[in-house]
């Protein structure tokens, strides 16, 4: 009982030193998480469902956050589409950060000339705008492919594999340089072994401030595609592309593009304080852990 | 010592950490009078860097001063507000930083460097700027103080931090460690203008360092400090005679070169200064040999103890009655050098296309034995050890083991082979991951050379662990949980979990304490003795060399100048860049008399490599222009001695002989 008041203790005095931006980030992501959990449990209507109200009545308290212009609840749409939203972008971030922090650590450890063609080869892909490259890759892909989640998450790795690939990289060389790291290649490990064991270790609190970042980006890469029509397809309730269909109706009724843009910004926000927060917080034990 | 210049009176220094105060420096006072020099001396960590910068006002943002006053011409620097301090800086004390190639503004002429803490005090009309760089024995041209300092030496660099401290006439200078980044060679010469200067100037130091033998022979008197407190503050000659606190014999102890350490005779430091874990009482109580119930509850104040001689420990009086521990050296291990273990032959090493920083080396070393390598940096030692080891691939020569050539690079080596040549590296810091346990780094050899023993591997850690007399316990911590020396004695098990035929050792001990190195050298030594490990021990540091080396080979300017047993190359006939080396060597007590002469060796022109003797722009002994156009041979000595010089061994042992014996350390 003592134990786990003094626990308790621990635990609130360690929030108390956290950075302000990281416990306001962290607090704006919570209510996030629990709206996605929870919230298609609780909706007041399905995110298809039709007639929920007359299109484009604006605030009412049926319909907190207006009415689409078929009638549906823009505020059901908005809950139903947080978890496709958080999981959409996690899951890209994620496949982004695999992919980018193998090749670069990789890259940067092997040296000479695969760093130099891997490098040209990402440089060429950065120096595309991202929209553009997004654009090229899902021509590429085809019709049948298109509106599919899974190509969504494919194109968002695209665009951040290279860029988080390069930072990667730019630890691995710096770490390659320790004795640690010689040590192990006069016992005559393979790249991959210390990739593994010397590498990434050390470089994981660079790697998950890179990831925290990109995933605070991801949301609005997700819904500028879905805006240019390019990413999910209607109905689904994924907010740029509520966004796009009711930017036609935008002088009309304002109010139905409030819904999700505000959850957007919410969320976009409360990621980019709690990962700015956790890189001083990271930034700092990382440093110690390496001293 | 009648009105003293400046005043410590209780200085308690505390910094932040977490949510409380914890104390760095605590009670300290001394005085310094006017043309003093008092050294401060202490392990790493005990704040006497911390109380030097304090005589200057300046203490980090996250320090405060909870206690205590500095005084210097009735005014207490402590509380002077920023204005006051910066009439005072400079002008009445000045500063000497560690690292002159930090301390130095790199896009920035020297000259101009020196200038602008003469304009900030409003002297610069009326000063010479050549005339402040010839007091420091650097060049007084024109184009000289035009020179970026990336363009000067360690040691000129270190002259124009010292030329800027005493720009403004101060009145004391505070001297942080100003040799400790420095070569032998050169710390003598920095250690000799500093006699010099003050000999002439009269002013006062506080010279701060961890080096014992260089404060004997430059300060009045020396401070000893330990947890932040001073333990001990006495006349140099009386402090080391009569030590009186445990602390300061143990110092003492620990120094390779000081007078009756002929090997490890009496008892080196014990254990570690942990901060986190200190007494209430006296802060040395856990590695006192002398310690007794009440010292880790009372506070000990230091007390005087003959003229001039003040200690803090309460027994201090009984205990320089108490019986000397035996001094007993370790008997000598007769190298079995009846096979050749690895054999060096006319190795050149270059880095990239520029000219090879180590040219036609060769030497052989047997089953067992302790060779070392004894240069200045720069000499190629390091590059030697990283070619036997494979990381650079030699340009000429080759490396053998057990008379079987070794690829030049370590990728092409077999298993078998990277398996006896075992690496240890200069920083402890560096070499173990710091985001892996100890057990996770000393199992990983296990399981890559012996896949079979895998299933123990944990045992083998551990025995590894208890090897090296490190707890087994420990195993489960992170490399930022210990303390430099504890992680040096792990990459030395992590080094042993191979079964390696050969260490090399690259400044094993440069990055360690004093009193940490003296156990990491018993522990090379014993651990070399007990299971017939053949080391390549690379050092500046004769003294250490002559406790551990059966055989040295002397280095310079990646050439290797004389190559014998330990005992030859400590004796007449010398090369005279050995000569040199040995005379460099600090010694406890020994004034720099006549040794200020070494501040103006002479530094002329080398030859270009191969064209002649590297060593003829320096040599003193030069015997003709024969040096800078044709290679020495190597003149065969008694005793298989090998020294590489157009003088013959008789005439070196002639020109030895005209030196004063005392000058030599041997």
């Amino acid at each position: 009982m003592v134990q786990a008041a003094s626990a308790a203790a621990g635990y609130r005095s360690l929030w108390r030193q956290m950075p302000l931006g990281f416990r306001i980030g962290a607090l704006m992501l919570l209510a996030h998480l629990i709206l996605a959990v929870t919230g298609p449990f609780w909706a007041p209507y399905g995110y298809s469902q039709m007639g929920t109200g007359i299109p484009l009545s604006g605030i009412s308290w049926r319909n907190p956050l207006g009415v689409d212009q078929l009638g549906r609840d823009v505020f059901s749409r908005v809950v139903h589409g947080s978890p496709i939203v958080i999981a959409l972008s996690l899951s890209a971030t994620f496949l982004g950060l695999v992919v980018g922090a193998a090749i670069g650590l990789f890259s940067g450890y092997v040296g000479g000339w695969v760093d130099l063609v891997i490098q040209r080869l990402f440089e060429a892909l950065i120096s595309i705008p991202f929209l553009v490259l997004a654009l090229i890759a899902i021509s590429a892909a085809g019709v049948e492919a298109s509106g599919s989640p899974v190509l969504v998450v494919l194109v968002v790795a695209l665009v951040y594999a290279p860029r988080i690939a390069r930072i990667a990289r730019a630890t691995a060389i710096d770490i390659a340089t320790r004795d640690h790291v010689t040590v192990a290649r006069l016992r005559g490990e393979t790249a991959w072994s210390v990739m593994r064991r010397e590498l990434l270790p050390n470089a994981s609190g660079v790697l998950l401030v890179e990831f925290a970042l990109r995933a605070g980006y991801a949301p609005v890469l997700i819904g500028s595609l879905g805006f240019l029509g390019f990413g999910m397809m209607p109905p689904t309730p994924e907010w740029g592309l509520m966004i796009s269909e009711n930017r036609a109706m935008l002088l009309v009724s304002p109010v139905t593009v409030l819904g999700p843009g505000l959850a957007l910004a919410s969320l976009v926000v409360g990621l980019n304080m709690f990962t700015e927060g956790l890189a001083r917080v990271l930034g700092r034990t990382v440093r110690l852990g390496s001293q | 010592m009648n009105a003293p210049l400046l005043q410590v009176d209780g200085l308690t220094i505390a910094y932040r950490r977490g949510e409380g105060w914890v104390r760095a420096v605590e009670e300290v006072s001394f005085s310094i009078g006017a043309g003093e020099v008092l050294g401060l001396v202490g392990e790493s960590g005990c704040g006497k860097s911390t109380v030097a910068l304090q005589l200057l006002g300046y203490r980090h943002p996250g320090l405060r001063v909870e206690a205590g006053s500095v005084t210097i011409h009735d005014q207490n620097l402590t509380d002077l507000p920023r204005v006051e301090l910066d009439r005072i800086r400079g002008r009445h004390i000045s500063y000497v930083p560690q690292n002159p190639t930090t301390a130095l503004n790199p896009g920035m002429r020297v000259g101009a460097q020196v200038g602008e803490s003469l304009r900030a005090h409003g002297k610069a009309a009326d000063t010479d700027l050549g005339a402040l760089f010839a007091q420091v024995g650097l060049p007084d041209d024109q184009a000289f103080r035009r020179r970026y300092p990336h363009q000067l030496s360690g040691g000129q660099q270190q002259r124009v931090c010292i030329a800027m401290a005493l720009a403004c006439g101060p009145d004391l200078v505070v001297l942080d460690e100003p040799t400790t980044g420095l070569d032998v060679t050169t710390q003598v010469q920095i250690v000799a203008l500093l006699a010099d200067l003050r000999a002439r100037l009269g002013m006062s130091m506080l010279y701060v360092t961890h080096d014992l033998t260089l404060l004997s022979q430059l300060a009045d008197r020396v401070g000893v400090m330990y947890a932040g407190r001073l333990v001990e503050i006495a006349e140099t000659g009386s402090l080391f005679r009569t030590p009186r606190h445990p602390y300061t014999k143990g110092l003492i102890a620990s120094i390779p070169q000081a007078p009756g350490n002929a090997g490890f005779g009496t008892r080196p430091l014990r254990g570690l200064l942990q901060r986190g874990a200190l007494p209430p009482g006296c802060p040395f109580t856990p590695r006192c040999d002398h310690a007794r119930p009440g010292c880790a509850e009372t506070v000990q104040r230091l007390t005087p103890a003959g003229a001039a001689h003040q200690t803090a420990g309460w027994r201090a009086s009984q205990l320089v009655h108490e019986s000397q521990v035996a001094a007993s050296e370790p008997p000598r291990r007769v190298p079995a050098r009846n096979e050749t273990l690895i054999e060096v032959k006319g190795l050149s090493v270059a880095y990239g296309i520029a000219a090879p920083v180590v040219r036609d080396v060769t030497f052989t070393f047997g089953i067992g034995e302790t060779l070392a390598l004894v240069g200045e940096s720069g000499s190629g030692k390091s590059t030697i050890a990283r070619a036997i080891a494979g990381l650079l691939a030699p340009v000429a020569g080759e490396v053998l083991l057990r008379n079987a050539p070794l690829a030049p690079l370590v990728r092409l080596r077999s298993r078998e082979v990277r398996r006896q040549i075992q690496l240890i590296f200069q920083n402890p810091d560096a070499s173990l991951n710091p985001r892996a346990r100890l057990a996770t780094t000393l199992r990983r050899p296990v399981e890559y050379f012996f896949p079979d023993e895998v299933h123990h591997s944990l045992q083998l850690a551990q025995t590894a662990l208890d090897q090296v007399r490190l707890e087994t316990a420990f195993a489960r911590r992170f490399p930022d949980e210990l303390s430099g020396g504890e992680r040096q004695r792990a990459a030395i098990a992590r080094a042993l979990l191979a079964r390696p035929a050969v260490l090399l050792c690259d400044e094993v001990l440069s990055a360690l304490d004093v009193s940490v190195q003296a156990s990491i050298l018993l522990l090379l030594q014993r651990l070399t003795r007990e299971s017939g490990i053949a080391m390549l021990f690379i050092s500046h540091d004769l003294a250490v060399v002559r406790l551990v080396a059966d055989r040295i080979a002397v280095l310079f300017r990646g050439e290797i100048m004389e190559i014998g047993t330990a005992d030859r190359v400590f004796a007449a006939p010398f090369h005279p860049y050995t000569h040199a080396l040995l005379r460099a060597v600090p010694k406890p007590l020994v004034r720099l008399a006549d040794r200020a002469r070494m501040a103006r060796a002479p530094v002329g022109v080398s030859p270009p490599p191969g064209r002649g003797c590297a060593y003829a722009g320096r040599c003193g002994w030069k015997p003709s222009q024969l040096c800078h156009t044709t290679m020495p041979p190597w003149q065969t000595a008694p005793g298989g001695l090998r020294i590489r010089c157009h003088l013959t061994p008789e005439t070196l042992s002639a020109r030895a002989a005209e030196t004063l014996p005392e000058e030599i350390f041997a």
